[in-house]
């Protein structure tokens, strides 16, 4: 009796579009009498990814100027990938919030994707390098690494996650560089619900913070919320309306500057195309468009509006290559 | 007055003569380390991504990593 709820680690469901990753017990006809094996729960979503449906809907990359990304596959697990942008870029000065900055830049990149190690790296035209590292230890614990390293000094970035999977927990234990440390865990309480808190703290500044997360998702809808002690209180809420739409909303707070943020988002997963869109308490608008014109040939548009600060951002771009 | 304050000194660190230079010397080691780290990091991992990619099977050509088709 307990078995065919156990039994929910092999689903044989069509994966759903908006991923929702934890093996949910199949909607038999012995729903109503559905007995909770608290010994057989599904493993949670990774802490960092609590929000991910949320995410995925309401941020996507916009971008402004022109966007071309190439990517050659010499083999199943190693490609290539070519990529230029030209266009203006935000970066955050002291004086007046953000300043645009035309930029044009070449980056070349290398991807090699194995079930137990996958190792991405990009490098731009001024000598700065994205990597990312991801290996399998063991069946349980995975390490991941991080890093953006730059030619200029005291301005590379790192970070090493060490991840344990057990069968309805997951830990993880971060290092990254300026002393940062920080574990998360976070706990599946009921088929739907999961439950996670994380700490950090950074030694160069002797901050420490604390923060916790709930997570409930049906297969038809995932709600998070996460309080922490930095002041910031994230809420979010994703319906799924049907195979192809899906509605997501998003409130945060953030009490030490008395920020508020609230967006409200759709995203509509076609056979041809991906259109997300968003509106914010900002007064901006927002959507992003995937268009697939052909096998593996897919344009991009973007447009990001800004009514209060008057700022209008469009970009277009191609991607080649799966 | 220097007696005392060297047998002081020596009752503080318990361990070895130059124990503050230790601690010191394996943080400048360490950070000479990270150092080169980096500069190894930022230089090879891309040529380690495509070493490893060549060598993985099925054995793409050296042509193929140049070639835009």
């Amino acid at each position: 009796m307990g078995s065919s709820v156990g039994d929910a680690a092999a689903p044989p469901l069509p994966p759903p579009p908006v991923g929702l990753a934890v093996a949910l017990p199949p909607k038999a006809e012995d729903k109503s009498e559905r007995k909770v094996d608290y010994l057989n729960l599904p493993c949670p979503v990774p802490f960092e990814e609590i929000q991910r449906e949320a995410l995925m809907s309401l941020k996507p990359e916009l971008f402004e100027g022109l966007r071309f990304d190439f990517t050659k596959g010499l083999n199943q697990k190693f490609s290539l990938s070519h990529s230029v942008f030209m266009g203006s870029v935000e970066v955050p000065s002291p004086s007046s919030g953000a300043i645009k900055v035309p930029t044009a830049h070449y980056e070349f990149g290398a991807n090699f994707l194995d079930p137990k190690l996958m190792l991405i790296g990009r490098v731009l035209t001024d000598g700065r390098l994205n990597a990312r590292v991801k290996c399998d230890l063991t069946d349980n614990l995975t390490l991941k690494i991080n890093a953006q390293l730059t030619n200029e000094p005291h301005f590379s970035q790192g970070m090493f996650n060490f991840d344990y999977k057990s069968k309805d927990f997951r830990a993880q234990y971060q290092m990254g560089n300026n002393a940062f440390y920080g574990a998360n865990y976070i706990q599946s309480v009921t088929p739907n619900l999961s439950l996670g808190s994380e700490v950090f703290w950074l030694g160069h500044q002797r901050k420490s913070g604390i923060g916790f997360a709930a997570r409930y998702n049906t297969d038809k809808m995932v709600a998070t919320a996460q309080v922490a002690s930095t002041g910031i209180v994230a809420l979010s809420y994703v319906q799924k309306v049907s195979e192809k739409v899906s509605l997501a909303s998003d409130f945060m707070y953030n009490s030490m500057t008395r920020d508020v943020i609230s967006s409200f988002g759709y995203d509509y997963i076609l056979r041809q195309c991906r259109l997300r869109g968003k509106l914010d308490s900002n007064g901006c608008v927002a959507a992003f468009l995937e268009e697939r014109l052909n096998m593996g040939v897919n344009f991009i548009l973007s447009a990001e509006i800004d009514h209060q600060k008057k700022d209008y951002k469009f970009g277009f771009g191609m991607t080649v290559g799966e | 007055m220097a007696s005392r304050v060297s047998s002081k000194g020596k009752g503080k660190a318990g361990r070895g003569p130059d124990d503050g230079s230790t601690a010191r010397c394996v943080k400048d080691w360490s950070t000479w380390a990270m150092k080169k780290a980096k500069v190894v990091a930022h230089y090879g991992f891309i040529p380690l991504i495509i070493v490893i990619g060549m060598n993985s099977e099925p054995k793409p050509h050296l042509s193929q990593l140049v070639s835009p088709v």
